[in-house]
């Protein structure tokens, strides 16, 4: 059975029509749970921290009666959260996010995965956070327990922007997060392999895992028009006459050989790497992380 | 057959666009964006291919369109049409443009810039006329063109100096129109000016006909110096109990060497009351600071100066000192309720100098008519609408004027509607949403239009997600104003107008017990937001620039009047409610029915500090800033409305006919591309 059988697939254009980016990702993650049919948090280990001493209020059932039997005073037991990583989420804003060809943006993808993600880590008491970036960091919301409604704030009111740039943000970022832990970039890209690794390696230096998601809108990868125009290049203005019946196969195989290129050098430097299109459901980008965080546990 | 805008007819050129465009014929049909071009660039492309021309008809019609396109806009006139020669062969029309901003006041420039208009009004030969405007961020005309070089010469004698800054574009604007009207073939524009730089904006708006002269008179020097006060900032200050302002002004300098230090002096009712030597060193601006002063009881005039210089018009800055208005907030807490309960409402009440509060308490039952004497605004702090006598006296307070911010909270709701305004939602059938099940809901929407809210549009300019709210009332108010929403839709904040006045409801409590608003950053800010707009509060800023035009308040009866020069000339005839700020200085002014000294209203006005920037601009650079338009405005301007119509009636009838062919064009070419396809 697949590993997706029995979750709902959302349509990302259904769900452009929820303004509300809290209600989106409760509503992808609560479904993409549901849809599981088994808690993704189940199995996994609460460690014991300290004792303190009971108040009013306490749950009786924590007290530990060994030590009450030895000390006559009340105990309670606790234990370290079940999880305390940093989960930092890297959104890439520049103006090529803007592409849609099918209603909804690369850029309003990326929110929408950026909250889900972002929902879902915190359900794992993660401390989240956020970086928006164009050719500089535009907004930084710090990693934490509490920033949840943060981070779905500045990606509400975020807005796409200048020209992108990954070396510069990503190494403010990992300058910025001193706690390892996963960082999620969230990208379409437009660099060479070799530039963009390079970047994401100062993510990875820092001990942190990291996964990549590279959006790409369909009509990127599948260069599908056929009358000729004048292209222009949404971040720099720069206009070409294209010819696309001329130019459709070998577009689509350099397309293919940056993904794969892309696909290869993450893979060598152990960085985690999907490309989504963004007419698929968000559900799947949420099972990459979810296996990639279980994977991440297991080594930690 | 003659052509009023011949030099349309270069548009026959454009014949040879269909013409290349048949025999390199490019694919490509519109602007397509794209993500990016990284992979597109790298693909070897061949847009353009070589053809032989196909499609003759359509070509043909291409053409056809073009050329009658560019004969129409030509204006053909036939020969022997008489009207449409100019009126007045080889007469000259001369308007001189006059600069009169306050920088003209440098040195002698204003006595230069007479002798330069006078010396060019005398140049106008016999049968020419000309006329003068005078222009500073407007433009006005001394009167219509004239061959009278005696009443020119009055005018010229009679002009003063303004206060305003400069714009170029609206004299000239103006001075065209004055030539066009005088129907001469030949027209001058004589722009006599210090040329500063800022005076270019909003040129490229200026078309300029073709056949119209623009000469100048550059009045600038190459070395201006220049000493100004650009802003004046009062901060209040309270210092064991009693209120003061520490004022600090900011001067800056152009085209001075470093040198001594600047002598800069406070004065407060005419009276010096501190002095101070800013040494600026080598930087072009320093602040000077002078030491705070107590408020006096009325408003009283006060002024930074500079020793005078060159332009001495921007060496004063006048400001009004007036008693900080104190905002008077009754917090009407629940019977018996113990003092701590408002302990974060008093808490934020009491710091903020803009304005500042004079807080009060009172339990509902103690409330009396008397306590809200010089209330601006009255706090129901989780306590129902008083009922009986203090719920009416209440309501007249709202419809007098003032506000009530009602925060519902756990018991902020009326056991009846006894003295409960019916306008008001009945909130006692509201039920208490419990989001302790889920943490708490958080605010997913706020009105960043309205006042209350204004401040906080920015990005990081207050953050209210990360506010929990436990429990909350619901309302239902359809004819309210909802300013703020829970995520779940219901709201939080609503605005209901009743009679002069306003009432605010708080869906939830300004407490800890039901939110943690109270915890947040934003908390502060958004009381003292709150409670200044129930209370209608609006600061009146210390100082207005020149050219506002100030709205008195309205007067139950009686009217404005001005007790000196300034602001009897500044008030606007008609119901005397407007006063135009046209000089700097002190305005003053009070109602007709009311002679006492504390009535009276103070307006300080300043220049422009703008203005006081005298970067000069290139003259050359000023006429290649025109758009000049071909010589139809030329040619034509000088025939007279009526009889310009008649003579160019001809080219409608090629313009239909070329949109008749460019159609048949549209046609034939998706016909010929479907059968491409």
């Amino acid at each position: 059975m697949p590993a997706t059988a029995g979750a709902r697939f959302l349509d990302p254009k259904v769900l452009a029509r929820i303004e509300n980016l809290e209600l989106l990702a409760r509503t992808v993650v609560e479904g993409f749970i549901n849809g599981l049919h088994r808690s993704p948090y189940l199995g996994r280990s609460v460690d014991f921290a300290e004792h303190r001493a009971y108040m009013p209020g306490d749950d009786i059932r924590r007290i530990d009666w060994r030590l009450f039997a030895r000390t006559d005073r009340y105990y309670v037991k606790e234990f370290e959260a079940d999880s305390n990583s940093n989960f930092l989420v890297l959104l890439d804003a520049s103006r090529s996010m803007q592409f849609s060809s099918h209603g909804i943006s690369k850029l309003d993808y990326g929110r929408y995965l950026a909250a889900c993600l972002t929902h879902f880590a915190h359900k794992q008491r993660d401390r989240v956070g956020l970086v928006t970036f164009d050719e500089d960091v535009v907004d930084f919301v710090p990693p934490s327990a509490k920033h949840r409604e943060a981070v779905l704030h500045a990606l509400d009111r975020l807005e796409g922007g200048g020209r992108g740039e990954l070396r510069g943000p990503l190494l403010k970022a990992a300058e910025a997060s001193r706690r390892r832990g996963i960082c999620v970039v969230i990208s379409d890209l437009y660099e060479e392999p070799d530039a963009a690794l390079r970047a994401v390696r100062h993510l990875a230096r820092r001990g942190s895992d990291v996964i990549v998601f590279h959006l790409l809108d369909p009509a990127e990868v599948r260069f599908p028009d056929d009358a000729s125009a004048n292209y222009e290049d949404l971040e720099t203005g720069e206009r070409m006459p294209v010819v696309p019946d001329y130019m459709r196969e070998q577009y689509r195989a350099l397309v293919a050989e940056h993904v794969a290129a892309l696909e290869r050098r993450f893979g060598e430097n152990r960085v985690d790497y999907l490309l989504i299109e963004t007419d698929t459901p968000l559900d799947q980008a949420l099972f990459h992380y979810l296996v990639r965080r279980q994977r991440f546990d297991r080594v930690r | 057959m003659g052509f009023l805008a011949p030099a349309f007819l270069l548009g026959l050129l454009a014949l040879s666009v269909p013409v290349l465009l048949h025999l390199v014929q490019r694919e490509r049909r519109h602007t397509r964006v794209f993500p990016s071009l990284m992979f597109l660039r790298r693909v070897p492309h061949h847009s353009v291919r070589r053809r032989r021309i196909h499609h003759w008809l359509l070509l043909a019609l291409r053409c056809g369109g073009l050329a009658l396109l560019a004969v129409a806009f030509a204006q053909p006139v036939l020969r022997g049409n008489e009207r449409a020669r100019p009126l007045v062969d080889g007469a000259t029309a001369r308007v001189v443009l006059v600069d009169r901003s306050y920088s003209m006041s440098y040195g002698d420039r204003w006595t230069r810039a007479q002798e330069a208009a006078r010396r060019v009004l005398d140049e106008t030969g016999a049968g020419d006329v000309a006329g003068l405007v005078f222009f500073g961020e407007g433009a006005e005309a001394a009167g219509p063109l004239t061959d009278d070089r005696a009443v020119l010469g009055a005018a010229l004698d009679e002009a003063e100096l303004g206060w305003e800054g400069t714009r170029f574009a609206p004299a000239l604007k103006l001075g065209m129109r004055l030539l066009d009207e005088s129907g001469r073939q030949n027209r001058e524009l004589i722009l006599v000016s210090d040329f500063q730089s800022r005076a270019l904006d909003g040129l490229d708006e200026v078309l300029l006909p073709a056949g119209t002269d623009l000469r100048w008179v550059d009045l600038s020097e190459t070395e201006a110096r220049n000493r100004s006060i650009t802003e004046v900032t009062l901060q209040r200050v309270y210092e064991g109990g009693r209120e003061g302002v520490a004022i600090a002004a900011r001067v800056a300098r152009q085209g001075e060497e470093p040198g001594e230090p600047v002598p800069v002096t406070l004065e407060l009712g005419g009276r010096v009351v501190g002095s101070r030597l800013l040494d600026l060193g080598d930087e072009s601006a320093g602040t000077v600071r002078f030491d705070p002063v107590p408020v006096p009881s009325l408003a009283q005039h006060a002024l930074v100066r500079l020793e005078p210089d060159a332009l001495p018009r921007d060496d004063v800055f006048r400001f009004v000192l007036a008693p900080g208005r104190e905002l008077g907030v009754l917090i009407v807490g629940r019977d018996g309720g113990r003092r701590t309960e408002s302990l974060f409402l008093r808490r934020a009440l009491a710091i903020g100098d803009r304005p500042r509060f004079d807080v009060r308490l009172r339990e509902r039952l103690a409330l009396r008519r008397q306590d809200l004497a010089g209330a601006g605004a009255v706090i129901l702090n989780d306590t129902p609408w008083p009922t009986g006598e203090a719920g009416e006296t209440l309501r007249t307070f709202v419809e007098g004027g003032g506000g009530v911010l009602a925060a519902l909270g756990a018991r902020g709701v009326p056991a009846g509607r006894d003295g409960f305004p019916p306008e008001l939602p009945a909130t006692a059938e509201g039920r208490v949403v419990d989001r302790t099940a889920d943490w708490g809901g958080n605010l997913a929407f706020l009105d960043y239009d309205h006042p209350v809210f204004e401040i906080f549009r920015r990005p990081r300019s207050g953050d209210f997600s990360s506010a929990r709210f436990q429990r909350y009332r619901t309302l239902s108010a359809p004819s309210a104003t909802v300013l703020a929403r829970f995520d779940d839709g219901n709201p939080a904040l609503v605005e209901i107008p009743l009679g002069g006045g306003r009432v605010l409801l708080w869906t939830s409590s300004l407490d800890t017990l039901w939110n943690d608003l109270p915890l947040q950053p934003v908390f502060l800010p958004f009381v003292h937001r709150l409670v200044a707009h129930a209370a209608g509060h609006v600061e009146s800023p210390a100082w207005r620039r020149v050219g506002d035009v100030l709205e008195l308040p309205e007067l139950d009866e009686g009217h404005w009047i001005g007790l000196n020069p300034l602001a009897e000339g500044g008030l606007v005839e008609g119901d005397g409610r407007f006063v135009r700020l046209e000089a700097a200085g002190f305005y003053e002014l009070r109602p007709s029915r009311d002679e006492d000294e504390e009535a009276v209203l103070t307006i300080a006005v300043n220049v422009d500090p703008g203005e006081a920037d005298l970067t000069t601009a290139d003259p050359e650079e000023v006429a290649a800033g025109l758009t000049r338009v071909g010589g139809a405005a030329s040619d034509g301007a000088a025939l007279g409305g009526a009889e310009r119509q008649q003579g160019q009636n001809g080219w409608w009838f090629l313009l239909l006919a070329a949109l008749a062919v460019l159609a048949a064009e549209t046609a034939l070419s998706n016909r010929l591309s479907q059968a491409v396809r």
